[in-house]
């Protein structure tokens, strides 16, 4: 039992440095000396579904929810093998209703559920799915995703633009976008003080990029007033601010700071994406948010996410294969771009490639089950409930 | 246009007097500015002074916030018009009897009603029948007939006899779906006029066929 134990804590220890095959080996030394502990067989069905082996991982995952039919993680492991392998669609369905009883709380339960009801195509019971997915977590992107998709089934681009873009402001990737764009390092652990910034306009403007980042919108804004009384035309400053108000919901004060930072440098990177943001929040801006877009993809044209902002632009243009273009050359920049993906697949779809556009929704869903790292969540839980017990 | 227009425009942001903004939005329009020109020729200007306005401290942020509320409730009058103009043609589209899929169907009617289109959608498992009486009703010279199954896309032949049988050779009998796009030959077997493999190439395809039609008719005139 004691020599069980310490080959599952090597196997453990392997598995989450990221050592698959030594972690692989550990594991099936841990079932040498016994095959009952669904630990085990749980760790190697996420390592098996690691190493993209579907067929291995679901063998693993139902034996360990054979042996304890409460064990969140292999579910979790289950469904993902079956989802990423395709075609089990039935299975899936099972699996991941399932989990959203054994933790009614994982949000991805439920989009997870959502899509394989959409892939089954029982359009209906996904939506339902999502719609809670989205209860639980209103900010949830890909079930918000999915509900723009489903609407585009339903009733047309014109009406599932706006829920493609909601779900973009929701996901993390466009203010990353941003600060990216402006070259901000990591936020420091201790709050910024403006009277404590060097008084220089770039250490005023590099701190109050910093604080943007951190959300602390007072400082930000104290710092970049500092800057903008010393010279009112600053392009830098005034692009600051456009973005302190777009993330406070103020478009029109964004946009007006934007386009005196634009009036005083046309091609400044950070003023261009927050005009475009407020430009495609409008209906009937498409055209003029397309136009940004463009600038700004010939300024910064290895950011996926640029390429995805014009692609929705142009979706509202019914531009659809310039769309299509565009987001396949978000998804070559950055794979694991979801937004990117699902904006193709609804491309796809306005091109009645519906094989298409369920496998970008996949590879979606591939991307961010992996990034969500929710596999370790759940097994942590589970062996903290079993020490409790 | 004037400078001067931006500027008495910022002037009714910056004074919160929407009414006397809409004076100036109206001014320039009576002037010859078209609807689509207003935002960038007028608008955008008066937000970038109202921007350097700020920056300048030459307006508090409370006024800059109350600026942006006028701003707000001026911008529907420049705005560039979102629905496209009625083109007059009509379209009638609908999926073939025994057949229930959809999507492609939904997705480029909603295309074409955007792009100005009057569409008469008769939805899924339509009979041949429905789609000459609806021809008849509405007046339209315009079908596509979608079908996703081989059996129900060879069916679609038979809506093009209905439509001979009754003397409307006429339409233009557009077809869409997987077993079109598999094999273009299968179009020509059902006596259609052309292949819809999308929404774009609906837009593209339709607004030719209603070009080449105004201008038959201008000649037969």
């Amino acid at each position: 039992m004691a020599g069980r134990s310490t080959a599952l804590l090597t196997a453990e220890e392997l598995a989450r440095q990221g050592a698959v095959s030594a972690a692989v080996e550990a594991c099936y030394e841990a079932l040498a000396l016994g095959d009952r502990e669904p630990r085990i067989h749980g760790l190697l069905a996420h390592l098996m579904l690691e190493g993209d082996f579907y067929d291995q991982a679901i063998s693993e995952a139902t034996k360990a929810i054979e042996i304890d039919p409460d064990f969140s993680a292999a579910y979790l492991a289950l469904g993902l093998a079956y989802d990423r392998r395709g075609g089990m669609w039935d299975q899936s369905v099972l699996v991941w209703h399932e989990l959203s009883e054994v933790a009614p709380d994982l949000v991805t339960a439920h989009v997870q559920l959502g899509e394989a009801y959409a892939a089954a195509t029982f359009e209906d019971e996904a939506v339902e799915s999502w719609k809670r997915a989205l209860e639980l977590d209103p900010k949830e992107a890909r079930a918000t995703y999915n509900l723009a998709i489903a609407s585009l089934k339903r009733e047309g681009m014109a009406l599932a633009l706006p829920l493609f873009r909601q779900a973009g402001e929701l996901d993390p990737s466009q203010d990353e976008l941003f600060f990216s764009l402006l070259g901000v390092g990591a936020v420091p652990d201790h709050p910024i003080d403006p009277a404590k910034v060097k008084p220089t306009r770039t250490a005023r403007l590099g701190a109050a990029g910093l604080a943007l980042k951190a959300d602390d919108l007072f400082a930000a804004a104290d710092l970049v007033r500092m800057v903008l009384d010393e010279d009112p035309d600053d392009p830098e400053a005034l692009a600051l601010s456009a973005y302190a108000y777009l993330k406070q919901e103020a478009a029109n004060e964004s946009m007006a700071c934007a386009m005196r930072s634009l009036s005083l440098d046309p091609e400044l990177a950070t003023a261009l994406y927050c005009l475009g943001v407020v430009y495609a929040r409008r209906t009937g801006l498409n055209r003029h948010a397309a136009r940004v877009f463009i600038a700004l993809a010939k300024r910064a044209g290895t950011q996926a996410l640029v390429h995805v902002l014009l692609a929705e632009s142009l979706l509202g243009l019914q531009r659809f294969e310039a769309a299509s273009k565009a987001y396949r050359l978000g998804v070559r920049l950055d794979p694991a771009c979801v937004r990117a993906r699902f904006g193709l697949a609804a491309s796809h779809l306005t091109e009645g490639r519906h094989a298409e556009a369920q496998w970008e929704i996949r590879r979606a869903a591939y991307y961010d089950t992996k990034r969500q790292g929710l596999f370790w969540r759940l097994y942590d839980e589970y062996v903290g409930a079993g020490d409790d017990e | 246009m004037a400078a001067e227009d931006a500027a008495d425009l910022y002037q009714a942001f910056v004074d919160q007097d929407p009414a006397a903004a809409i004076q100036v939005v109206e001014r320039v329009r009576t002037s010859g500015i078209a609807q689509d020109a207003l935002f960038d020729a007028l608008y955008a200007p008066a937000m970038g002074l109202l921007g350097g306005a700020w920056a300048a401290g030459g307006i508090d942020e409370i006024t800059f916030t109350q600026a942006a509320v006028v701003a707000e409730q001026v911008a529907s009058f420049v705005m560039p018009a979102v629905a496209r103009r009625d083109t007059g043609v009509t379209v009638v589209v609908g999926t073939m009897h025994r057949d229930r899929h959809s999507i492609a169907r939904t997705v480029i009617a909603a295309t074409l009603k955007e792009a100005g289109y009057r569409v008469n959608d008769l939805g899924v498992d339509v009979r041949p029948a429905d789609f000459l009486e609806r021809v008849e009703e509405t007046g339209a010279r315009i079908v596509i007939v979608f079908a996703e199954i081989m059996q129900t896309a060879r069916a679609a032949a038979r809506v093009r006899e209905m439509l001979a049988t009754n003397g409307r050779d006429d339409v233009v009998m557009l077809v869409s779906g997987g077993p079109f796009a598999a094999d273009p030959a299968l179009a020509r077997e059902v006596g259609a006029n052309g292949v819809v493999p999308g929404a774009e190439s609906a837009l593209k395809l339709i607004a030719r066929v209603a070009r080449d039609r105004a201008a038959k008719a201008e000649a037969d005139v």
